[in-house]
């Protein structure tokens, strides 16, 4: 299964399932961040820093702990 | 009539505020610049309103200490009307927050804030629609440039006379059923002013301050209990996912009833953008960007500095002219004029420099953007990016640095970033820096001293993370687009930071000032120093004189500079002063003990307890570099 770590700058993915505990899910249910979500990511991991995703029109920077526990699929 | 601004961080509440209350709070692009909120009141003919700028909120379920301030606020009911600020160019988000808020049922209004941004987006918003979905009114601004603030007293009104409630948006049917299953069963007591509506959603949500408040019902307790379990096996995901999907779709569904989004336009500021937070390019530019601003507040401070200086120092010369020396009365009016000749000359130069600076940085949005490049770093010292803003605003004052750390979401990350926070050199601290080892020694000196703060800084983040470990959920930020500053904003904010050091730090530093010419007049000042030179002379190697400057140093960090020139009888401290004594009194002053002010909010903040753990952390520290200083920069010079 593939997490935010693992795709590559530029690419669309699809949010597919959030692990990790109710904290984790809660903020970024919050943040309108949502199993099913279209995104497109921005910036790919470096030097095991964090990701920075554009959905539903804004930006949003995970950690790299956080980016691990989402999983994803690329699209198109 | 009360009138409370709710939106989610970022939207532009302060903004708006600022527009109608006069400059009153301190905005900056990013998300969480209000930490508590601010009350003013306008009178407008002969109606007076009372306006409340809340922290920004992503949702009612509150996830750090900014967003609960703003929950209780907004459900105590004081409110008469609720405006709901939202970004219009995060529209769909924002609206989930709306959703919210219409079930708490007070009259609203809708303003759609940042609309030209929103159209950059190639978002278009038909805004009698959402009026008509929501059934209250909509308006749209641009509140940095002051564009449709006109609007918002009158539809407020308009709300509130009409009783314009926000109509209720209904999820889906087996959910409303078990939302009208809890209601029913709500005891009477629980519900008070609060829509029994509400109470339930957030039951089933599982927000643990509501959950609380019923463990003394147990019936009604295992009941919700068992519904949550339900709707767990009927839709295969926990309820509080279920709602929150349930309340995306719903938004979507707004969203796409209002909103028409066309091409956007790819614009310069995005190129920029890709650039600031580049793996590449990022770092370099983070360093060129602070050091910039440092070498420009230097600069600009040197060249200002001297002749001010100057001039009072000729004044206190001529002193002696017009008074009888050595009277009572001499050496008031001498405290008096070093003292504003301390602040007028020593701290303003280098202030309003940097406060411009720290502005624009904000203004822009580089901040949030600083997080993302900082977070590998940060957590190496335990903490995550979002850490890196109250570090950042500390720069300025540690005031504010440690009551930014409520953004934080864990009481550990709090505690850690505020401790670290204080050692931080204020711009108080800086001027000693500037004026003692910078004057002195070189500006390479100076800037020596920054980087050796830092590498402190993580050394004690190293370590006080070992005492308290804890997995921290880890960097979770929006980035807000970035802005372009307006110079209205740049100037008044500027100018709000100074007029607070103006009214509150300079009345000190000339009281002090005085107090100690006083002191030095009853030759009360020798006792002191007497009592404090096991210390100070024997342990840190300083002149015998300098004890008492840095016991006023305690109420304001600059005054221990300004009242080492007094203290020391000249305005030329390298001819009796050696450089290792100058680097090593900078040290001891950089980190120990925070000033009275810090003191008092991490009282406020973290408590008595915490407070005096800092405290007595921030002398061994001092204790322990100046010590250790000392002797290494003997063997070398």
């Amino acid at each position: 299964m593939k997490t935010l770590l693992d795709i590559e700058n530029g690419k669309k993915i699809k949010i597919l399932k959030i692990s990790g505990g109710k904290g984790i899910r809660h903020h970024l249910q919050c943040l309108g961040i949502h199993v099913g979500d279209i995104a497109v990511l921005k910036k790919s991991s470096f030097l095991g820093g964090p990701v920075l995703l554009e959905v539903n029109g804004y930006d949003l920077a995970l950690g790299k702990g956080v980016a691990s526990k989402i999983e994803v699929e690329e699209i198109e | 009539m009360k009138i409370a601004f709710i939106g989610q961080p970022n939207a532009g509440k302060s903004t708006i505020f600022n527009g109608l209350a006069g400059y009153k709070t301190v905005t900056a692009n990013f998300p969480g610049q209000t930490v508590n909120y601010t009350i003013s009141t306008v009178k407008l003919g002969d109606e007076v309103f009372e306006i409340v700028d809340l922290p920004g909120i992503y949702s009612l379920t509150a996830i750090d200490m900014a967003e609960l301030e703003s929950r209780k606020y907004i459900l105590s009911g004081q409110a008469d009307v609720v405006i709901n600020v939202i970004d219009a160019s995060t529209l769909s988000r924002s609206l989930e927050l709306t959703l919210q808020l219409a079930e708490l049922q007070v009259p609203m209004v809708i303003c759609l804030n940042m609309m030209d941004e929103a159209r950059r987006k190639g978002i278009e918003i038909n805004k009698e629609k959402l009026s008509q979905i929501f059934g209250v009114p909509v308006i749209e601004t641009v509140a940095n440039k002051g564009i449709g603030l006109d609007k918002i007293f009158s539809s407020a009104k308009e709300a509130y006379y009409k009783k314009l409630i926000p109509k209720i948006q209904l999820f889906h049917k087996d959910i409303e059923e078990k939302i009208e299953e809890i209601e029913k069963m709500m005891p009477t007591e629980l519900v008070k002013n609060i829509p029994g509506r509400y109470i339930s959603l957030k039951l089933l949500e599982g927000d643990q301050e509501i959950f609380k408040e019923i463990r003394n019902y147990p019936e009604f307790f295992n009941k919700i209990k068992q519904i949550r379990e339900e709707i767990k096996k009927t839709h295969g995901r926990h309820t509080d996912s279920v709602i929150s999907s349930e309340r995306h779709a719903l938004t979507m569904n707004i969203f796409e009833e209002v909103a028409k989004v066309g091409e956007p336009s790819k614009s310069f500021r995005e190129k920029v953008d890709d650039i600031l937070t580049n793996k590449y390019f990022g770092y370099p530019l983070l360093l060129i960007i602070v050091f910039g601003i440092f070498f420009i507040v230097f600069e600009i401070g040197r060249i200002v500095e001297d002749p001010l200086v100057g001039i009072f120092d000729s004044m206190i010369e001529k002193l002696p002219g017009f008074l009888e020396n050595d009277s009572l009365i001499f050496f008031i009016f001498k405290g008096l004029l070093e003292g504003f000749s301390g602040g007028l000359g020593v701290a303003i130069p280098y202030l309003i420099p940097f406060f411009i600076g720290l502005t624009i940085l904000e203004d822009i949005g580089y901040l949030p953007r600083m997080a993302f490049l900082m977070d590998t770093i940060m957590h190496r010292i335990g903490l995550h990016g979002k850490s890196i803003l109250p570090f950042v605003i500390s720069y300025g004052c540690n005031v504010p640095g440690v009551m930014g750390t409520r953004i934080l979401e864990s009481p550990r990350d709090r505690f850690i970033t505020a401790a670290l926070s204080v050692f931080i050199p204020c711009a108080a601290r800086s001027t000693i820096i500037f004026g003692l080892v910078g004057a002195y020694i070189g500006g390479l000196a100076a800037a020596g001293l920054y980087i050796f703060n830092i590498c402190i800084v993580m050394i004690l983040g190293g370590i006080l993370t070992r005492f308290i470990p804890e997995i921290t959920p880890g960097l979770i930020m929006e980035i807000p687009p970035l802005r372009i500053p307006t110079l209205k904003n740049i100037f008044l904010k500027t100018w709000l930071r100074l007029k607070d050091f103006m009214l509150v730090a300079w009345p000190l530093l000339v009281i002090s000032s005085i107090i100690l010419s006083l002191l030095e007049y009853f030759k009360m000042d020798t006792i002191l120093n007497k009592i404090f030179s096991p210390i100070v002379s024997w342990m840190l190697g300083l002149p015998e004189e300098t004890g008492i400057t840095l016991v006023f140093g305690i109420l304001r960090k600059e005054l221990s500079m300004i009242m080492l020139f007094q203290a020391m009888h000249t305005t030329q401290l390298n001819t009796v002063m050696t450089n290792v004594q100058l680097i090593v009194f900078t040290i001891f002053t950089l980190f120990y003990i925070p000033c009275v002010g810090t003191m008092g909010v991490l009282l406020r903040e973290l408590g008595a307890r915490k407070m005096i753990l800092i405290t007595v952390l921030t002398i061994t520290v001092a204790l322990i570099l100046s010590v250790l200083s000392r002797i290494i920069l003997s063997l070398i010079i």
